[in-house]
């Protein structure tokens, strides 16, 4: 477990900034206890500081996972955003998208989000912008990216494509074994 | 009423104050050590290994509060308090004997001549003010000249001739020289290494940059029997325990310089930052012709119109 490096940070809050954009500063300054990122084993973790301390007696291969897993860093240096990052990401969202009760399945099973499926979306939505999706009674499901913008998504047809899937809460029975 | 008895058997049950052993055991009351140089007796460390080492334990702690016990002490609030010997056992160096630096040019010069080194004293007598005075720094005797009240100028000096400032930057020159002198006397003790040293530093650089000069860098040659591990870059990563205002301070850098670069992105972009492509749209109402074309034909097409309807009249 080590701090990140200013490449790894730039990385990190890159990706992050897609999604919460400016919220990235309550992510690192925090009113009620300080909060820090830290690399174990090619995972990006999101602790306090209180815990952080307590898990430095603890050696690197019995550790297991420290406070909230963000995602992890692949073999090539790109960084991937994980589910269990979702909380964070819907508490500061700032494009967000609503998808209809029909559609909360194929979402939860992988797929990508189709404009029949939609129910709200965020005005001014760019293109290529991280959202965060919940379901119309506000319950986050995951987050991807969006293929069109708010303003071309209204002369698509209902089977096209409007966000692609990144990752869902389905992941968490999905793919438990390697999730951790 | 005999007692004896009884005293004897509750004197069997703790054991004696002093220590028997073959060896005596040796003690360092400055570092509150004992050192027990006794072979091992095989038997009772196989049979009872716990009792064994507590035994000994014992022996060397009552050997150790013994000779504490004959230090000499002092009353305290908190009791007697007695003051440790200094330690007789050499601990080893934790960092190895540092390398003797290569002379300067003036000490070299000095062994030469047989010069011998003077320490000059930090103070010096001053005749005027009767009383020791620092020969550099504040108050320095080194400025003696500047400070006086009255100069002599010679007679062919210029108008503008200042004796302070002239002294001043004697004085400057001087400390600018002693501080090249130190820097040149640095840059020779780097370049020290003899001629054969350094042949054999640039062999291994060229070396290293062979053997990772594969199309797998190296991975997949034949090792030499004397060869070396290849060694890496070390790089270094920051504490894991740092202050939290440190590593937020760290963080809030990293976003500022983001903040910096997605600005400048959109400074370079310019207009192309726009919802709507106005280029794009307007080719596609005017069927491809683009703005200036369709401009042209739409005022072509109103003066023709307008001919027509002047016939008819």
């Amino acid at each position: 477990m080590r701090p990140l490096t200013e490449e790894e940070s730039k990385t990190v809050f890159t990706k992050l900034a897609n999604y919460i954009g400016k919220n990235l500063v309550h992510l690192v300054d925090r009113n009620d206890e300080p909060y820090c990122f830290r690399l174990h084993k090619d995972r990006v973790y999101y602790v306090s500081e209180a815990n952080m301390r307590l898990s430095i007696s603890i050696a690197r291969q019995n550790l297991l996972s420290l406070g909230t897993c963000f995602g992890k860093f692949s073999k090539s240096g790109k960084f991937k955003l994980h589910v269990t990052a979702l909380d964070y990401l819907a508490q500061y969202a700032k494009y967000k998208i609503w998808i209809k009760p029909n559609g909360e399945m194929p979402f939860l099973y992988g797929n990508h989000v189709l404009k029949a499926h939609l129910g709200r979306i965020t005005e001014d939505t760019p293109e290529h912008q991280g959202v965060v999706v919940f379901n119309m009674s506000d319950i986050p499901l995951g987050f991807g990216v969006t293929a069109r913008s708010t303003v071309d998504t209204r002369k698509l047809d209902p089977t096209a494509i409007i966000v692609f899937h990144q990752a869902d809460v389905g992941e968490y029975l999905r793919d438990e074994d390697t999730l951790i | 009423m005999d007692v004896s008895n009884l005293l004897a058997a509750q004197a069997s049950k703790f054991q004696s104050v002093a220590v028997e052993k073959d060896t005596p055991l040796d003690v360092d009351a400055g570092f509150l050590t004992v050192t027990d140089l006794n072979p091992i007796d095989e038997d009772s460390y196989r049979s009872n290994l716990e009792e064994f080492l507590k035994s000994t334990a014992r022996d060397g702690i009552q050997a150790l509060v013994a000779a504490l016990y004959e230090l000499p002490t002092e009353s305290s609030i908190d009791g007697p308090v007695t003051k440790l010997p200094p330690p007789t056992t050499q601990l080893p160096r934790a960092k190895p004997l540092p390398k003797p630096k290569p002379p300067t040019k003036w000490e070299r010069f000095a062994a030469a001549k047989g010069i011998q080194k003077k320490r000059r004293d930090r103070k010096v007598w001053d005749e005027e003010k009767q009383e020791w005075v620092n020969r550099w720094g504040r108050d320095g005797k080194n400025k003696e000249t500047e400070d006086q009240w009255i100069h002599e100028v010679k007679a062919n000096a210029d108008v503008d001739f200042d004796p302070v400032q002239a002294a001043r930057d004697e004085r400057k020159s001087r400390v600018a020289k002693n501080e090249r002198q130190r820097l040149q006397n640095l840059a020779r003790a780097q370049t020290a290494q003899s001629e054969r040293e350094q042949r054999k530093i640039e062999l291994e650089k060229t070396l290293a940059a062979t053997r990772t000069s594969t199309a797998s860098m190296g991975k997949f040659d034949r090792k030499l029997e004397g060869d070396k591990k290849m060694r890496g870059m070390k790089r270094k990563f920051d504490p894991t325990e740092m202050s939290a205002e440190k590593e937020k301070q760290a963080s809030l850098a990293v976003l500022s310089q983001l903040d910096g670069d997605a600005k400048r992105a959109k400074i370079d972009k310019g207009a192309g930052d726009e919802v709507v492509n106005v280029r794009k749209a307007i080719r596609a109402v005017s069927k491809g012709k683009g703005g200036v074309v369709s401009g042209r034909e739409q005022r072509k097409g109103s003066k023709e119109s307008g001919k027509g309807k002047r016939g008819k009249r």
